[in-house]
């Protein structure tokens, strides 16, 4: 298909293809031309070759051809005359790099109006006229000038580049010089738990936690549709043992009194977290999808944000629900509240411990910084129904009373408080797949946004929790939302997460549009590799990083093995100041090569100068023979 | 996989709707499938009796060996059912 003048300027390094037959004679223009991005398809499939000595798009427009070609023939300088000279891609690049650093000179030129470089921004092309005698004019796509093509329409008709920076230096600067402002600070007080056991009442008496013998029988009744439900505790000794499909992991913390979320103090029982696991009444699995059921050390990714650490102590639920509601809403969250009820009386007993038992006071900071870069957190959560569902705002952290279920908000946007976030404001009833979903522990210790809020070059504004309802419509819907948003916010930058794959990425790449076309820069955070490839896309996903840690690029059941970690959020922000400052970020290559994250981790190392500590896959646990036969063989 | 490139275009019927599942009868008795929600595309809201189209290929068998994990679990399963 023949492509647009539009995309040929865009296009202009790339290799030069006739779309349809061409009679000699022809005069070369846009829609002569094959669009480029279909090239690596045609030749895999063997219907194109492209010879080392083809021409560029930039090379061929307005060029004759000599010769009548066939349809999908590259050009080549046999079969065109008048071959277009075009400015080296080296020229514009350090044309833009150089422009801050002659900023003053250029700013006292203001006077001199001759002699100052002329920045024109005219159909889609930046034209740079510098004076001085030499009179060098150079040309090239909007594309690739970032800051310099931005700042010249919008002030106005034909502004000095070179000025206009220097004045958004200075702005900048004095900007800068503005303090952070604190807005709110959560404490997390510690306290340590090395022991569980089963007894007369539900109390902690030093670092034991004691559980009460009949708990379960009052926990049934919490609702309709639960039949049963089991408490194991499992210390690290026992995680050879067999398990149902893990539901969710989830901190066990509490409000001290008159302390709303998200502020004040929080006190959180460090060594144990609550497991919740279930089944129908017909055995069948509440996750019905995605067997991770089996023996936990073989199933667990330790260490992820959203999973057990090793060496936890496992309160593990086992919610017995009835016959077929294992795939109905309200069957997935009878199995959490049934676990929250037991997880509700263990915070009773936090709430009454004293001062002297913390063994860790945490203060956690949110600052604005007015003058830095504006970014928000986008953090795309299902809302398909049933177990995609996530209670947004409890009253306790990661409770159920007082949380919104997403589902029933309709999925549209909810801002949170980044310290909201960190204390449990979303109580995740996902369930699929297991390797990439974020748990309730997940948000609990949130590595990107507890990474943003501490990075002192960026001004963190909030973090947007959007569902991801099922029918296109509605997420369209949600995600118009979104971008209005994001529009009346004024940011420089945005990230965008989401969790596993599926139609989930359809909104996920609206998403990006609604941002992108704001001219806000935009990195997206997803699982894709091998196996969750986005299923579409859009020229605003052009900064990515991918959650992938498996060897094999593929959901491995393994819990929370491909999900966010701290060395993701160190990537993606790294990749947003790199792109919010106009630098150029390579364009992906077509299949999933994991060199490319080696690549820039090596570059993160190499230009800040630190050490990054990668974290292990599972490799490091011993194998199941599932994986050892079906995933893995070893040859 | 040995014949993983033979992509088939195949046609269903959605035949139950859940809150997080929907199951599809294939056309031509080739078969049944239940996926997840997030794994169905829809422009609009799900219903009983409209048809879906999918590209497929055929069921691959990747070794000889059962895999005792799977085993153990599904005769977990058997017996749970039994019981209820």
């Amino acid at each position: 298909m023949a492509i647009t003048a539009e995309a040929a300027k865009k296009n202009m390094n790339k290799v030069a293809v006739v779309c349809c037959r061409t009679e000699a004679g022809t005069v070369l223009e846009a829609s002569s031309l094959e669009d480029p991005a279909i090239f690596p398809d045609l030749e895999d499939s063997g219907l194109l070759t492209i010879p080392e000595n083809c021409l560029k798009i930039g090379e061929v427009i307005g060029a004759k051809v000599t010769k009548t070609v066939d349809s999908l023939t590259p050009l080549t300088p046999d079969v065109v005359e008048g071959i277009q000279a075009m400015e080296s891609e080296e020229a514009p690049k350090e044309a833009a790099k150089e422009a801050p650093v002659s900023a003053e000179p250029a700013a006292q030129a203001v006077s001199q109006p001759a002699q100052q470089p002329v920045v024109q921004n005219a159909g889609g092309v930046v034209k740079i006229h510098i004076g001085e005698g030499k009179n060098i004019d150079l040309e090239f796509p909007i594309g690739l000038t970032g800051a310099v093509a931005s700042s010249a329409p919008a002030a106005g008709v034909a502004a000095t580049a070179p000025v206009e920076q220097a004045a958004a230096a200075e702005a900048v600067s004095s900007e800068e010089s503005a303090e952070a402002k604190k807005m709110r600070s959560l404490v997390k007080k510690h306290f340590k738990i090395d022991k569980v056991e089963m007894a007369d009442e539900t109390k902690i008496d030093g670092t034991t936690l004691y559980l009460r013998k009949n708990i379960c029988d009052d926990a049934v009744n919490v609702s309709d549709i639960v039949t049963s439900i089991k408490v194991d505790i499992i210390p690290e000794e026992n995680y050879n043992q067999y398990s149902e499909t893990i539901m969710d992991v989830q901190p066990i913390a509490t409000k001290e009194q008159d302390c709303k979320l998200g502020a004040g103090a929080t006190r959180v029982l460090d060594g144990v977290v609550m497991v919740v696991t279930g089944t129908d009444a017909k055995g069948v699995q509440i996750g019905e999808f995605g067997s991770s059921e089996g023996e936990l050390d073989k199933n667990i990714m330790w260490g992820r944000p959203g999973a057990p650490d090793k060496g936890d102590i496992l309160i593990k639920t086992e919610v017995v629900i009835k016959e077929k509601m294992n795939m109905e809403r309200p069957g997935p969250l009878a199995a959490h509240k049934a676990t929250d009820f037991i997880t509700q009386e263990i915070r009773e007993a936090i709430k009454k411990l004293d001062d002297n038992l913390v063994v860790e006071e945490e203060e956690l900071v949110q600052y604005r910084r007015p003058g830095k870069k504006k970014v928000l957190i986008i953090k795309e959560i299902m809302g398909q129904g049933a177990m995609h569902d996530n209670l947004i705002l409890p009253v306790e952290p990661v409770g159920i009373v007082g949380g919104k279920p997403n589902v029933d908000l309709g999925n549209v946007p909810v801002m949170l408080s980044p310290l909201e976030v960190l204390d449990g404001g979303i109580h995740a009833l996902t369930c699929i797949g297991p390797a990439s979903k974020e748990n309730s522990r997940h948000y609990w210790r949130e590595p990107l946004v507890e990474h943003v809020m501490k990075d002192e070059e960026l001004d963190l504004a909030g973090v947007v929790f959007v569902g991801s309802p099922q029918a296109n419509s509605e997420k369209f819907y949600v995600s118009d939302r979104l971008g209005m948003l994001v529009e009346a916010m004024d940011l420089d930058g945005a990230f965008i997460t989401t969790e596993g794959f599926g139609n989930n990425h359809i909104d996920f790449a609206s998403h990006h549009e609604q941002v992108g076309e704001r001219e806000v820069t935009v990195v997206g955070m997803s699982f894709c590799a091998q196996q969750g490839a986005l299923v579409v896309g859009n020229e605003h996903m052009k900064y990515m990083v991918d959650h992938n840690k498996s060897d094999q690029g593929i959901e491995n059941e393994i819990l929370a093995n491909n999900t966010l970690c701290e060395e993701d959020a160190i990537r993606a922000t790294l990749m947003l100041k790199a792109a919010m400052a106009g630098e150029e970020i390579k364009e992906p290559e077509r299949k999933f090569n994991p060199v490319v994250k080696e690549n820039n981790i090596d570059m993160i190392e190499q230009q800040t100068g630190v050490e990054m500590d990668l974290v292990a896959n599972e490799q490091i646990l011993p194998k199941s023979k599932k994986r050892l036969e079906i995933y893995e063989p070893e040859a | 996989m040995k014949y993983g490139d033979k992509i088939i275009y195949i046609e269903g019927i959605i035949v139950e709707v859940k809150d997080g599942a929907v199951s599809i009868d294939l056309k031509g008795r080739l078969g049944f499938l239940k996926v997840p929600m997030r794994m169905l595309i829809n422009d609009y809201p799900v219903k009983v009796g409209q048809e879906v189209g999918l590209n497929m290929s055929f069921v691959e068998v990747l070794s000889e060996e059962v895999n005792e994990t799977y085993v153990s679990n599904i005769e977990k399963r058997n017996k749970q059912t039994k019981e209820a």
